[in-house]
């Protein structure tokens, strides 16, 4: 069995900013599984490189400023060199950082929404809401397709 | 107008918030004042006024996110003297530990993340190759020690307070949970790998600074008093202890200080070109009343630290000067026998037979009107002073933070930096980040240590694109 982890980040102060910790803790109850873990953070710092290296799969979700709020968007990520700050990283930075780090190689995916407010509040706006479930169903299925793969891990 | 010819850094890098440095250049060149400014503004004394005293502990975490676990513990200890009771037992040991790991994390994210690319790389490296990326390729097990350390920390705080950043566990009266055993059990197993990389990190800073003796020489070497809470006995503590002041010599100036009276003999002062206000020892007056906090000080005030390998790390650690140790650069080196001990201390509160104790919080009225509550930040004293009404609302917070108290000599560190190796109008790579290092040696945190709102003269200046002042306005 693969392991995955996903990675729900971003500002829950900051209304639509919120959208990545309201989905991984979504998915926290409807994925109940051993192989599945959560990561529910403001941003992405450097020892989450460790939680990479113990994983064959990743989600990052996050929100996203440009285009139409409410918008779906998954890509695959690629490593990126360049420099890597203390406080906070780029998906991407942080795979790199994980294998240069520790060797570690997981396929790793981002899955943005497009947020509609910025501002600051605890709630997110109607069309985020409303679109919200889009997202946590392709990252259910998704998951539950590559849990059930073989881990390819050495 | 007076023309001065300044050289102006801004904004400092790998430092914790916002700032800039100016140095004053005489007709020759030469350097003859310089200030370290700080850019950022908050107002957390301010807007706090009038909310139920019950939240401050969650709402003073909001200054930080590299320290809020200090805020939470400072905070809560003024509210437990609004309801004016004693906490449980066990209570006060998980307290002490949330606040040991936060200790832990904060002093290897300083050293690790921010100076470790000044240590490895030394301080002439290609700014390009001086961060992280540069010790990873020069160094990828110190950058694994780094991070697994900084890790150890934040998860002890996760497992104790739910979560890594603004845990709202430690609440007035104690803690709002107990230990579970599971977490106990986990918390002890990662604490093996946690001391060996304290250990050998030590060794390796203390294999490196012999590459540094003209920035020893250079860094903050000067007399100041040093600041800290110690134990009765005189011994290290990050919780609960009195004020000790000690001078350059290594002589105690003033033991047994109430921290809870520490307008009797703490200043302030408001300059005109910061958002951070100095702090100094009343009874010497200003500037002469200059101190140090912070783990430095800390070393220098402690008598012994209480556990076995820290204590042997402190020996070693005085001998490094007869008097007081006294320059900012061993910042660094007092950072990692502190992390030591606080592991050490976390192992042996985790293994006391009360520490899963269900009774972890005392409940209670306000019965008083104004509190105090010091505990030792990761990066000095901290005070929180709170007055609130009848109603338990806030009236009156006043905060007294570590980098405010380290200002004066931060000021005094860059000029004593900048004297020795800038020459001339233009600033070398190396004489930049030399610069810039002395102040990361403090390991400021300027989000945590503004709060002077309402007090602050604010200096508006409308500037050519030749750098001509055309108009200015202050406010004070």
């Amino acid at each position: 069995m693969s392991q995955v982890l996903i990675v729900g980040y971003g500002n829950p102060l900051r209304r639509d900013d919120g959208l990545g910790w309201r989905a991984a803790e979504a998915l926290s109850q409807s994925l109940p599984f051993p192989e599945i873990d959560f990561v529910i953070c403001h941003q992405l710092a450097p020892e989450l490189a460790d939680n990479l290296r113990s994983t064959d799969f990743v989600f990052f979700i996050d929100a996203a400023h440009e285009g139409q709020p409410g918008e779906l968007s998954c890509e695959p990520l690629t490593l990126q060199p360049g420099i890597i700050r203390s406080h906070q990283l780029s998906p991407a930075h942080l795979l790199t950082l994980a294998q240069q780090l520790y060797g570690a190689t997981p396929r790793a995916f981002t899955v943005s929404m497009c947020g509609e407010y910025f501002d600051h509040g605890a709630t997110l706006s109607a069309t985020v809401e409303a679109a919200l479930p889009k997202l946590t169903a392709l990252v259910e299925n998704l998951t539950r397709q590559l849990i059930a793969r073989p881990s390819c891990r050495v | 107008m007076e023309q001065r010819r300044t050289i102006v850094i801004d904004p400092v890098t790998r430092i914790e918030g916002h700032s800039k440095i100016t140095l004053h250049l005489d007709d020759q060149g030469r350097v003859e004042d310089a200030r370290f400014h700080v850019t950022q503004f908050r107002g957390f004394e301010k807007f706090c006024e009038g909310r139920p005293f019950s939240e401050m502990p969650s709402l003073m975490a909001r200054i930080c996110g590299i320290c809020p676990v200090s805020h939470l513990i400072a905070s809560a200890k003024a509210c437990d003297a609004l309801l004016a009771v004693r906490i449980p037992p066990t209570a006060d040991k998980l307290r002490r530990i949330f606040g040991l790991a936060q200790v832990v994390q904060s002093h290897a994210l300083s050293l690790f993340h921010l100076s470790s690319p000044d240590l490895l790389l030394g301080m002439d490296a290609d700014p390009a190759q001086s961060n992280l990326v540069g010790v990873l390729e020069k160094s990828p097990a110190l950058a694994r020690d780094g991070i697994g350390l900084r890790k150890f920390g934040q998860q002890i705080i996760e497992r104790l307070g739910g979560k890594r950043i603004h845990p709202a566990w430690v609440v007035p009266g104690g803690v709002s949970e107990p230990l579970s055993a599971e977490n106990r059990d986990a918390i002890l197993g990662s604490v093996p790998e946690a001391l060996a990389i304290a250990l050998r990190t030590i060794e390796w800073f203390k294999g490196t600074i012999e590459r540094f003796r003209e920035e020893i020489a250079t860094f903050g070497n000067f007399p100041t008093l040093f600041m800290g809470i110690v134990k009765k006995d005189g011994g290290l503590t990050f919780y609960d202890g009195d004020i000790r002041i000690t001078d350059a010599s290594g002589k105690i100036v003033a033991d047994g200080l109430d921290p809870t009276r520490y307008f009797d003999y703490i200043g302030e002062k408001v300059e005109s070109w910061s958002y951070l206000k100095s702090a100094y020892y009343k009874p010497k007056g200003f500037p002469d009343g200059i101190y140090r906090v912070g783990p430095l000080a800390r070393m220098n005030v402690a008598d012994r630290c209480g556990t076995l390998r820290a204590d042997q790390e402190l020996a070693e650690f005085h001998e490094l000067q007869r008097t007081a140790v006294l320059s900012s650069f061993h910042y660094h080196h007092a950072r990692l026998i502190e992390i030591l001990y606080c592991i050490e201390r976390m192992e042996q509160l985790l293994t006391h037979p009360e520490i899963l104790d269900k009774h972890v919080r005392a409940i209670a009225r306000p019965n008083a009107l104004e509190g105090v509550g010091v505990a030792e930040a990761p990066r000095g004293t901290l005070f929180h002073h709170y007055k609130i009404d009848e109603q338990g609302l806030i009236r009156w917070a006043n905060l007294i933070i570590a980098t405010g108290q380290n200002n004066l000599a931060m000021n005094r560190s860059v000029l004593q930096v900048a004297k020795h190796f800038v020459h001339g109008d233009r600033l070398t790579p190396g004489a930049l980040n030399r610069v810039e290092a002395v102040i990361r040696a403090y390991d400021p945190c300027l989000s945590c240590s503004t709060h002077a709102l309402g007090q602050m003269a604010l200096r508006i200046q409308l500037l050519s694109p030749n750098g001509e002042v055309l108009d200015e306005v202050v406010r004070s």
